[in-house]
């Protein structure tokens, strides 16, 4: 699966990556991590051998250990990089993200209660309404496709 | 008293906002456009009326990820803030924004066509123990070091300290 590497970027397609490979996957629970998803946990994977095909993530510094990477253009968190080790990626942000299931949870004193009930909970949306589901089929998408690109943005450009 | 004043930002603290109404909604969304724009493998989300939530700090920026929909973030930090259909009266905004976003727990899943097939199971991944336990020295640095915007509104931002570096 690792042979010729996995892809990823962020949602506008201003920043793509390539890895050879991937260490451990998490699920980080620290408020850190909360706050620079805006969600319940950080979803991070290590890397081996990234590159940054395009662009780069700008970089906010959390703390004076360690620095966390997002795209400029459109905001998507991308990783966590720990002082001298290697880049964490943000899982979501690859192409696919089902091939970096994590394995771990860590920091569990900031893990919120309701999260282990996530699953469970009632599915609403287009599975049981045709009219959400005939507006998503007319939503025209300005996402970066999951697959690298020759060019980005696409012919026709994005709006401003 | 009664006035309602709920309050969010970013992780740095340079986007703040406040909600003077009680938010609707909370849900969490799998579509694989709102896990493109959290990284993650879905979107927390809140509802709450336009005319209900205002940006007390800095400003929102802006992608529009189609036609329909503006997602906010901090430029400064990256973190993802608001999902807005232009036009509609309502805005969505991320539950892990919130100062306490233990108050707001999801009632529903929404597109789940796109869920991770490994979503299920992460509740049964082994913890592990916290930074304070394995890394007592660095965690307390990290403390003490913390570039993060506490959960609570603040007169000013960055505080005045000459660590707080923003690169």
């Amino acid at each position: 699966m690792t042979g010729e590497g996995l892809t990823g970027g962020c949602q506008c397609g201003a920043v793509r990556f390539h890895v050879g490979g991937l260490g451990r996957g998490s699920i980080c629970h620290c408020r850190m991590c909360q706050k620079q998803f805006g969600a319940f946990y950080g979803p991070l994977i290590t890397s081996k051998d990234l590159t940054w095909t395009r662009g780069e993530p700008k970089w906010f510094r959390s703390s004076n250990k360690a620095r966390r990477g997002f795209c400029a253009d459109c905001g998507t968190p991308l990783g966590y990089q720990p002082d001298g080790e290697a880049v964490e990626l943000a899982i979501g942000a690859f192409d696919d993200p089902a091939a970096a299931a994590p394995s771990i949870q860590v920091n569990p004193n900031d893990k919120l209660s309701f999260v282990d009930g996530l699953p469970t909970l009632p599915m609403r949306g287009a599975v049981d309404s045709p009219q959400l589901a005939a507006f998503n089929a007319s939503v025209i998408s300005y996402q970066h496709p999951d697959h690298d690109t020759a060019a980005w943005p696409r012919p026709g450009g994005l709006p401003s | 008293m009664s006035e309602v004043r709920i309050t969010g930002g970013c992780q740095c603290g340079a986007v703040r906002y406040a909600l003077h109404e009680q938010p609707t909604n909370p849900h969490i969304c799998h579509c694989r456009m709102c896990q493109k724009a959290f990284g993650s493998f879905f979107a927390p989300l809140f509802s709450v009326s336009v005319d209900a939530f205002a940006v007390t700090r800095g400003e929102l920026a802006i992608f529009m990820s189609s036609d329909v929909a503006e997602r906010g973030f901090c430029r400064a930090c990256g973190t993802p803030l608001t999902i807005h259909d232009v036009g509609d009266a309502t805005i969505c905004v991320s539950i892990g924004s919130l100062d306490e976003p233990a108050k707001l727990a999801p009632a529903h899943q929404y597109g789940v066509e796109a869920r991770m097939p490994y979503f299920a199971a992460l509740a049964t991944l082994p913890g592990e123990t916290t930074t304070e336990d394995d890394i007592p020295g660095k965690a307390a640095t990290i403390a003490r070091t913390n570039h993060q915007h506490p959960d609570h509104d603040t007169a000013a931002w960055p505080p005045v300290r000459p660590d707080n570096r923003h690169d």
